[in-house]
């Protein structure tokens, strides 16, 4: 008997060695800024990066033809030196640096442009945001015949990209795209290094080619950006040194760059307490308001908060009776009292929205009026659909997700609002990220929450959301006069009066139509001291450049988190 | 002997393909499709996708993975981690999950049986009763109030040890302290109930009437009987605790197998879901069988020819 337990004693002791020494075994790291962000890393192949975290990561590796200005966030040159548009605003013709140098030496090349573009018009490859290559001529009949095994597959001269020369790129759109120079800045319009690709092909049954993703690994993965991916461990951290090839290297100061992320907001911040973390990406939700407080009191100074690129907003199914009804949807709009969500349910210092594109955010953009609240004039409407009083309407189901405790207690407050203004009963149901996804997609809902971030910065990226055929109308709202404006809006070469076509739109949306209701736009921040790091800040779209992050002086070393 | 192990590994190995049918379709009627973002892709592109992980035909895969495992070894690719296979995230993170897991059960078992012995001995007496409270708060408060509590005092207040993270030796400490008190707690219940049921036992008083003295006694003959439970109670305890507890590892940020697993089903990962419960349920029949063995080894009234 006791032998057995010497010997299980002895092997649990033995495993526990073994296991430590091959995961553990990290040396403090006194010299590398250590960024926390909120989530892991999902993939770091620009064709599939759609997650906030990939994209920061892809920014810092990468670089596009175009990259953001870190301080207007508005493209200026990449790896393209110059460029010109055509008059109708169609054709862009770019001009690539002659020494922009990949991480392994090689010069980046229109080639490995056409290379990595072609690449994303393949649905083996399994873009997410293949849709935005669809502004280019020929691309979406490229792909659709690609994906359709019946169809005869069409040529790649019939896309609109050509290259003729290794330096010059010419890329014609369908139509004016005002934000293409801001596309180009992209995660998904990256070039690709395809030499060092091509022992990572995987062939599976008839020409469906595509990539093993362990190209993205150290050493294997060769990038054109600020940095490169030295190490990569796990769930652990990133490992980013400046990429000695690049051709904009003195901007790059940061000698050691250490990606970090924790499942869980509280210990992160209990890593960034402790001086383990030196960035974290975001601000605790749960003591947002707390640390808000103590900021304005003057008991600390490193909360970089403010308002953002995006919108929380709640979608009607304007399929569903009685809410096909513009009235209902309108009296629902003006029976909420935004404010005070924000002011006693929220509380993260959100500005209230009666837009869904968050007005100030797009230089030129007029945002309309939305409706302010006005109960009597909510009741009227009910009375005028047919339901005084909310007298015989059936409950409303409403679907929310629970990645946030926010959005139930957010959607409790209106459900109490609607009752008691208007008498509309809801049934509120909670649900997984996927599930509920996966609900909003097939229109399992009357009422939903939503939120979007916009991708490029301009009105569509949110207003798209309402055209008939949208795959993320998920309101499934149609309406003709909207749609027509948003086509003259796609062919309309003037910036100014396209944004008043733009502008025109959104009023259908949220002072005719309501499919949505806003609430609020989002907040966002950083934490870091400002006199320890420098090179970063809060913006509006919280795109964090870590080319240019930086010591600014450097405390007594941490240790890796 | 050789009868009994065929038989048992051939329980085993049912009780694995049972799991494995179980959580394979279980996961294919889960509500929610792993490719759907708050964005929703093309249909083409969420088709090649389904094509990719080879969840087109669900008939199909299920005989699939346990070929392709079997013959390659291959637990398939990641949905949410696209860099990463299923075999790298295991190999990544369960050396984690083991080598916490490990020393907690180090700890919970030897604290545990000597506390145990020390609440039999002094049965009735302060120590015994303080043990007694003790042992109940341990089984019953859950695990991130012991963590929360620890990380106050030694991290927090104390600074005397680091609040979380992995890969150096005073990370360690806090999580395995955790992670090791419930089952700490239980081990000393049974460690004390056992003796207690044995004191009063004839070959216990024999032993006293030939003249042997207490301490060889309670080493050499109570305690080897008393603790055949925390024995049969140290096969599932060792495989829940080597395969991560989601709780600790999320308080303590540590990235292990508990934390991946839970990810991994909030994503609907089927490949990775899959691995994880493949693997910890391999696991956990390994030490009932280890364990079933020792026993045979350890309780003579067993057999191991039935």
């Amino acid at each position: 008997m006791r032998r057995v337990l010497i010997m299980f004693s002895l092997l649990l002791m033995l495993i526990f060695v073994g296991g430590f020494w091959i995961s553990g075994g990290d040396a403090a790291r006194s010299r590398a800024i250590i960024f926390c962000q909120a989530g892991q890393i999902h993939t770091l192949d620009p064709a599939g990066m759609t997650w906030m975290q990939d994209i920061r990561a892809g920014l810092a590796l990468w670089q596009g033809l175009t990259q953001y200005n870190p301080k207007t966030l508005n493209p200026m040159p990449g790896v393209a030196k110059t460029w010109t548009i055509s008059a109708h605003g169609r054709t862009y013709t770019f001009h690539l640096r002659h020494h922009a140098r990949w991480s392994n030496g090689d010069p980046v090349t229109t080639a490995n442009f056409i290379f990595a573009w072609k690449r994303m018009l393949h649905p083996a490859t399994g873009a997410g945001y293949v849709e935005m290559f669809f502004h280019i001529s020929g691309a979406r009949a490229y792909f659709n015949a690609l994906a359709n095994p019946h169809a005869r597959p069409r040529p790649f001269s019939s896309v609109g990209i050509k290259a003729p020369d290794l330096h010059t790129l010419i890329v014609h759109l369908n139509a004016p795209c005002p934000y293409f120079l801001d596309l180009m800045a992209f995660p998904p319009f990256f070039p690709l290094n395809q030499a060092s690709m091509a022992r990572f092909t995987v062939r599976s049954g008839h020409s469906l080619a595509y990539y093993n993703p362990r190209f993205t690994r150290p050493p294997n993965l060769v990038t054109n950006g600020a940095y490169r991916l030295t190490a990569w461990k796990f769930h652990q951290y990133l490992e980013f040194k400046p990429n000695p090839y690049y051709w904009d290297r003195k901007t790059v100061r940061c000698r050691e760059l250490h990606v970090v992320s924790f499942s869980d907001a509280l210990s992160a911040f209990r890593a960034y307490q402790s001086g383990a973390v030196d960035v974290l990406s975001f601000v605790p939700p749960e003591f947002t308001a707390a640390l808000l407080r103590q900021q304005q009191a003057g008991l600390r100074h490193d909360v970089h908060y403010r308002s953002v690129f995006g919108t929380y907003y709640y979608i009607i199914n304007c399929t569903h009776t009685p809410l096909t009804n513009p009235l209902i949807r309108r009296a629902l709009d003006l029976a909420i009292d935004k404010k005070q969500i924000v002011t006693d349910v929220t509380r993260l210092h959100e500005k209230p929205l009666t837009v869904l594109v968050p007005p100030g955010t797009i230089p030129g953009y007029h945002s309309p009026h939305g409706l302010a609240m006005n109960v009597l004039e909510a009741r009227r409407l009910m009375r005028q659909a047919g339901y005084p009083d909310g007298r015989g309407l059936r409950p409303l189901k409403f679907l929310t997700n629970d990645t946030d405790s926010m959005n139930m207690l957010v959607a409790q407050a209106i459900a109490q609002m609607w009752r008691r203004h208007l008498g509309v009963r809801i049934r509120i149901e909670t649900e997984e990220s996927k599930a509920f996804n996966q609900d909003c997609v097939h229109g399992n809902f009357d009422i939903a929450r939503a939120g979007w971030y916009g991708d490029y910065m301009d009105p569509t990226t949110w207003l798209d959301l309402f055209r008939s055929g949208n795959p993320n109308n998920h309101s499934q709202f149609s309406n003709r006069q909207f749609d027509q404006l948003m086509h003259q809006a796609d062919i309309e070469p003037n910036p100014a009066q396209r944004f008043t076509l733009l502008g025109d739109a959104e009023r259908l949306l949220v002072d005719r139509y309501m499919p949505a209701i806003p609430l609020f736009q989002y907040t966002d921040g950083l934490m870091y001291h400002s006199r320890k790091i420098g090179g970063i800040g809060p913006n509006v779209r919280m795109i964090t450049l870590l080319q240019y992050i930086h010591w600014k002086h450097r405390p007594r070393g941490g240790t890796h988190p | 002997m050789m009868r009994f192990l065929i038989s048992r590994i051939g329980q085993s190995l049912l009780v694995i393909f049972v799991v494995y049918t179980c959580t394979f379709w279980l996961l294919m009627a889960a509500p929610g499709n792993p490719f759907i973002g708050e964005k929703q892709p093309p249909p083409a592109i969420i088709h090649a996708l389904k094509v990719r992980y080879g969840l087109n035909h669900p008939w199909h895969a299920y005989w699939a993975y346990p070929w392709r495992v079997i013959t390659r070894g291959d637990l398939g690719p990641t949905i949410s981690y696209a860099n990463w296979t299923v075999l790298d995230v295991i190999r990544s993170s369960l050396p984690i999950s083991v080598s916490l897991g490990s020393l907690a059960l180090l700890l919970a078992l030897w604290l545990g049986v000597a506390l145990g012995m020390l609440g039999a001995v002094t049965r009735g007496h302060w120590p015994d009763l303080t043990l007694t409270v003790g042992s109940l708060l341990g089984i019953s408060l859950p695990s991130f109030v012991i963590g929360s509590i620890l990380l106050l005092v030694f991290s927090t207040y104390g600074a005397l040890l680091p609040s979380g993270g992995w890969g150096d030796l005073a990370q360690v400490i806090l999580p395995a302290c955790t992670l090791a008190a419930g089952f700490l707690a239980y081990i000393a219940r049974l460690t004390r109930s056992g003796m207690l049921d044995e004191f009063s036992a004839d070959y216990v008083r024999t032993a006293r009437a030939k003249g042997l003295p207490p301490n060889r006694v309670i080493v050499g003959h109570i305690l080897p009987n008393a603790s055949l439970p925390v024995l049969s109670f140290l096969g599932p305890a060792a495989a829940a605790l080597l395969t991560g507890s989601f709780v600790v590892e999320k308080i303590f940020a540590i990235p292990g197998m508990g934390e991946d697993f839970v990810n991994a089903c909030l994503d609907k990962d089927i490949p990775l879901v899959l691995g994880i419960v493949m693997v910890y349920t391999v696991i956990l029949v390994a030490f009932n069988l280890l364990v079933d063995i020792a026993y045979a080894f350890a309780d003579p009234r067993i057999s191991l020819h039935g």
